[in-house]
């Protein structure tokens, strides 16, 4: 049977595709190959991981030349026999999975949360309509090209058994030339290995932040918001955005202030153990999408709780 | 009949609705405080082409009907009376200047208003005059190839803007009102400082003074004695806008009221629950959907209007209608808010009293009955 | 050097509803994506600043030509549509593959532009489909795009930084919701809009045939909703609430 390959330049992210590829093997024998591309580093800690990895080093491909990256990982996919690669859906595999599986000739799909083989074929749950509903959706192509959400799966622990081997592959010529990369100037907040998340939307103001703040600090957290919260108002950076846009966490508690609720962020804190949510309008979605629903203006309840905790 | 809105119907409303929420919302409060509209959104109006919107293209206007002109100020007048009165009042002025005005009237004062680069006024009012034309005092005496108006002109809208004014005065050829042209800020026209007025503020009232002003005599629009017609088109034409602004203002209040009962709590439940204010908002409920399609069906009517007496009264029953209603819809949405609907911050305060302005303005709702009688009776 | 815009009709999302949690789509009217308003946006910018025509490219169903309206209001020149009921569903390896038809029919393409992903499915995957089916280099995730004669610049953000990159003309790019913020058209526009020139096909005049669904929905329901909803009545009680679950006095 063909085998499954599985790449990641996010060192945090392919960790968990191995998981997945292991999952949908099944132990049925399939094979799983993982690639790394310039990433020496990478590729050992895949290999620490019991995975086969293959190390492709050449300098002419460039992470950011997604057209570069997909003929590497095509022909890698050829050499090793693969028909279903599994890649990570930060906005890199994201971009990378469609030019890919163009070229593989495969059905693809991204945001996937989550995987299962049936008859021969991979089947997919992710949010469609918005985040409104869910679906699972079938990869008829004998080949696959699926890009996985982070954090659907765990990362695959140390074990024994992989080693790394370098494959070549012939470089095709740039597509781009990367002139500059400026790293991002926010703390560079993991909002999705934060274990507790204070969120606020609309309904809190922007003298309310430090309080939420504060609050998030005493239970261990970080604090996020609703999408209008940071690309309307900016009182928040776009980092901090929780939904379909932002990111979607799986904390163990969300606390959620005056947020209404549209299926576009709570698609975003649907994984969540916990959720308790504060609205002073009975009727906002987002109490019902809540363990802990508590009526009452956001503003004083965060002040209170504040009171409470401090 | 069909009760729904044509595609290039529904991107007009979004159009206005968007603009309202991303530039005219957030100044709202600003511009009913100061009794000022900013000059950036004169421009973002003008820009969108809302101020000429239903003129012919030829004329600088969009050509959209007044359907859509209908549907855009209710949009406007939702969000913030004072930039749709200016509107409104624009609109008066530039209709009476196109159904009587020659070519060259046209095209000398139609393009730049219906830009917002100019802003048209209608000034027939005087302080010793209710709504009788033969009252006025505001006189024109005709010296060779122009005529020299004297008088004083009160409650006037955008006469602080320069632009074309249509201004009423009894010539003394033919002894009987005439409608004359008049250039703002020409020589002899002065203003005096804005009315503190109630409501629909930033849309400003002034009284206006005609010391010796010269008008050429091809100002003179329509009929020399012939300022009748083009006083009863103008105004009935007006309601049109008026009716729309006070329709937004009735959306805004049925909206604000039924996010209030439901945000509200009262011994731990949503005021919602209580039937005295489920009972509100169905009062509002059916206000506003009788003053909207009364109010869109004008609009139709005044694309196609043959008749002017008929659709004088149609646009006489609309107006006192919708503005009676929103009196009534204001009045409601604030007894929702109790005590806080009589804060200032609250929205309902400004409903209210924009409310309570429109059965006053562009003839009084008694006048108005009677222009309705009058038809109804006659035919 | 025109420009192409790539735009999906998408069913007005907040007038969805779930009865039984299978999402309604009937009566629900059609709309703009919002992101591809952004797309749109991006597009008319480039043409200000470089010439040529913004020119849409659609796929859908009839009503395909209405939704389009909003965009030719809001500033492209032209359309080149792909109307077909039989089309109304394709999964994106379809409309991938018949969007690069479309897209080879325009002349003197320099920048594709799409949204970074649909506003319904937001899978992403169509952008890069018709960038390897044309052979173009692709940026995604642009929040900054620059055109200069037969190259642009193009402002890759990334999670955690932003590569700045530059590629021969023409290309693909797929936008942030957040490259900018889009115009709102005027009356005159929104009327001239149905009067704009429009190229119009069926799905018999493309040149090749679609291949079957690479994807298929097996179900779509709204999730199950396995929260306790426990109302809470005073910080007291919430305070207690975080004890017992362990986030309080760990």
């Amino acid at each position: 049977m063909a085998a499954i390959l599985v790449y990641s330049d996010h060192e945090k992210l392919a960790p968990e595709l191995l998981t997945a590829a292991r999952l949908l093997a099944g132990g049925k024998g399939t094979g799983i190959k993982a690639v790394a591309i310039n990433n020496a580093a990478l590729a050992q800690d895949l290999a620490g991981r019991g995975a086969e990895t293959c190390l492709i080093n050449d300098a002419a491909i460039l992470a950011a030349d997604t057209a570069a990256v997909a003929s590497a990982l095509c022909q890698a996919a050829e050499k090793l026999d693969a028909a279903i690669v599994l890649l990570s859906s930060d906005r890199r595999g994201k971009e990378l999975a469609g030019r890919l599986a163009q070229k593989l000739g495969a059905g693809s799909l991204a945001d996937v949360s989550g995987l299962k083989a049936e008859d021969g074929k991979v089947q997919c749950t992710r949010n469609t309509l918005g985040g409104a509903t869910v679906a699972v959706q079938q990869i008829e192509t004998d080949k696959a090209v699926i890009a996985l959400a982070a954090r659907s799966f765990e990362a695959a622990p140390q074990q024994a058994g992989g080693k790394v081997s370098e494959l070549a592959v012939a470089a095709t010529a740039p597509s781009v030339r990367l002139i500059e990369t400026r790293s991002k100037a926010s703390e560079a907040v993991d909002l999705q290995a934060a274990e507790v998340l204070v969120i606020v939307g609309q309904g809190v103001g922007k003298e309310d932040f430090p309080v939420a703040e504060k609050i998030a600090k005493i239970l261990g957290g970080e604090i996020a918001c609703s999408k209008p919260v940071a690309t309307d108002k900016k009182w928040l950076p776009e980092d901090r955005i929780i939904g379909l846009s932002g990111k979607k966490c799986k904390p163990q508690l969300a606390l959620i202030f005056g947020v209404s609720g549209q299926v576009q962020f709570t698609v975003g804190i649907r994984d969540a153990s916990t959720v308790v949510a504060v609205n002073n309008d009975e009727n906002a979605f987002m109490l019902q999408m809540a363990d802990y629903a508590m009526v009452a203006d956001a503003k004083e309840v965060l002040e209170e709780l504040n009171r409470a905790l401090g | 009949m069909e009760f729904t809105l044509s595609k290039e119907q529904l991107l007009i409303q979004k159009m206005a609705s968007d603009f309202c929420e991303k530039s005219l919302a957030p100044l709202a409060e600003q511009i009913d405080r100061d009794n000022q509209i900013p000059a950036e959104i004169i421009a973002g109006l003008g820009e969108l082409d809302l101020f000429g919107l239903p003129f012919k293209e030829e004329y600088g206007g969009a050509e959209a009907g007044y359907d859509c002109y209908v549907l855009a100020m209710e949009q406007l007048g939702k969000v913030s009376s004072g930039p749709a009165i200016t509107i409104s009042v624009n609109c008066l002025g530039l209709g009476a200047i196109d159904k009587f005005g020659t070519p060259e009237q046209k095209a000398k004062y139609m393009p730049k208003a219906c830009r917002g680069e100019h802003l048209a006024s209608f000034a027939f009012t005087e302080p010793g005059t209710g709504s009788d034309p033969k009252q006025i005092t505001t006189r024109a005496v005709k010296e060779g190839d122009h005529y020299v108006i004297n008088g004083t002109k009160r409650f006037i809208s955008n006469a602080d803007y320069l632009g074309p004014m249509v201004v009423f005065a009894t010539d003394d050829e033919s002894g009987k009102p005439t409608a004359f042209i008049v250039e703002k800020f020409c020589a002899g026209y002065s203003i005096s400082e804005p009315w503190h007025k109630i409501g629909y503020r930033g849309g400003n009232l002034l009284d206006v003074y005609f010391k010796d002003v010269k008008v050429p005599a091809e100002n003179v629009l329509g009929k020399v004695g012939g300022g009748f017609p083009v006083l009863t088109y103008g105004i009935a034409f007006g309601k049109v806008g008026i009716s729309s602004v006070a329709l937004g203002g009735i959306l805004a209040a049925f909206e604000a009221a039924a996010k209030y009962a439901k945000e509200k709590t009262h011994r731990g439940e949503p005021i919602a629950k209580f039937q005295a204010i489920q009972l509100r908002i169905a009062d509002l409920a059916m206000k506003y959907e009788a003053c909207r399609w009364l109010t869109y069906r004008l609009g139709c009517l005044a694309n196609d209007a043959k008749d002017p007496m008929l659709f004088a009264k149609e646009a006489a029953l609309t107006k006192t209608f919708v503005c009676d209603n929103y009196v009534e819809a204001a009045r409601i949405a604030v007894d929702v808010h109790g005590s806080y609907g009589l804060m200032n911050d609250y929205l309902v305060t400004r409903l209210y009293r924009d409310a309570i302005l429109g059965p006053q303005v562009e003839g009084v709702a008694d006048m108005q009955k009677m222009i309705v009688a009058g038809v109804v009776l006659n035919s | 050097m025109n420009i192409v815009v790539a735009m999906k009709q998408i069913p007005d999302l907040q007038q969805i509803r779930m009865r039984n949690r299978q999402p309604s789509l009937d009566g629900v009217p059609y709309a703009l994506g919002l992101i591809d308003k952004n797309a749109l946006e991006a597009g008319l910018q480039l043409k200000e600043q470089s010439g040529g025509k913004v020119i849409l490219v659609s796929v859908g169903n009839e009503e395909v030509e209405e939704t389009m309206k909003e965009a030719l209001a809001a500033g492209a020149d032209e359309a080149y549509l792909v109307l077909d009921d039989d089309l109304a569903d394709l999964e994106s390896s379809q409309t991938a593959v018949a969007l690069a038809e479309l897209i080879k029919k325009i002349d003197d393409v320099g920048v594709v532009i799409f949204g970074e992903g649909s506003g319904d499915n937001y899978s992403g995957q169509v952008g890069p489909r018709v960038a390897e089916i044309l052979g173009l280099p692709q940026v995604g995730c642009a929040s900054h795009i620059e055109v200069n004669g037969a190259t642009a610049r193009v402002t890759r953000s990334l999670e955690n930084a932003d590569e700045i990159l530059e590629a021969e003309l023409p290309m693909v790019v797929t936008v942030l919701g957040d490259i900018n913020e889009p115009r709102i058209p005027s009356v005159t526009q929104i009327l001239k809009a149905g009067k704009k020139p429009k190229q119009i096909f069926a799905g018999s005049d493309l040149e090749i045939g679609l291949a079957g669904r690479a994807v298929s929905t097996i179900s779509n329901l709204a999730p199950e909703n396995a929260r306790k909803r426990v109302a809470v009545g005073s910080v007291d009680e919430l305070i207690s609430v975080l004890r017992a679950e362990g986030f309080v006095g760990r």
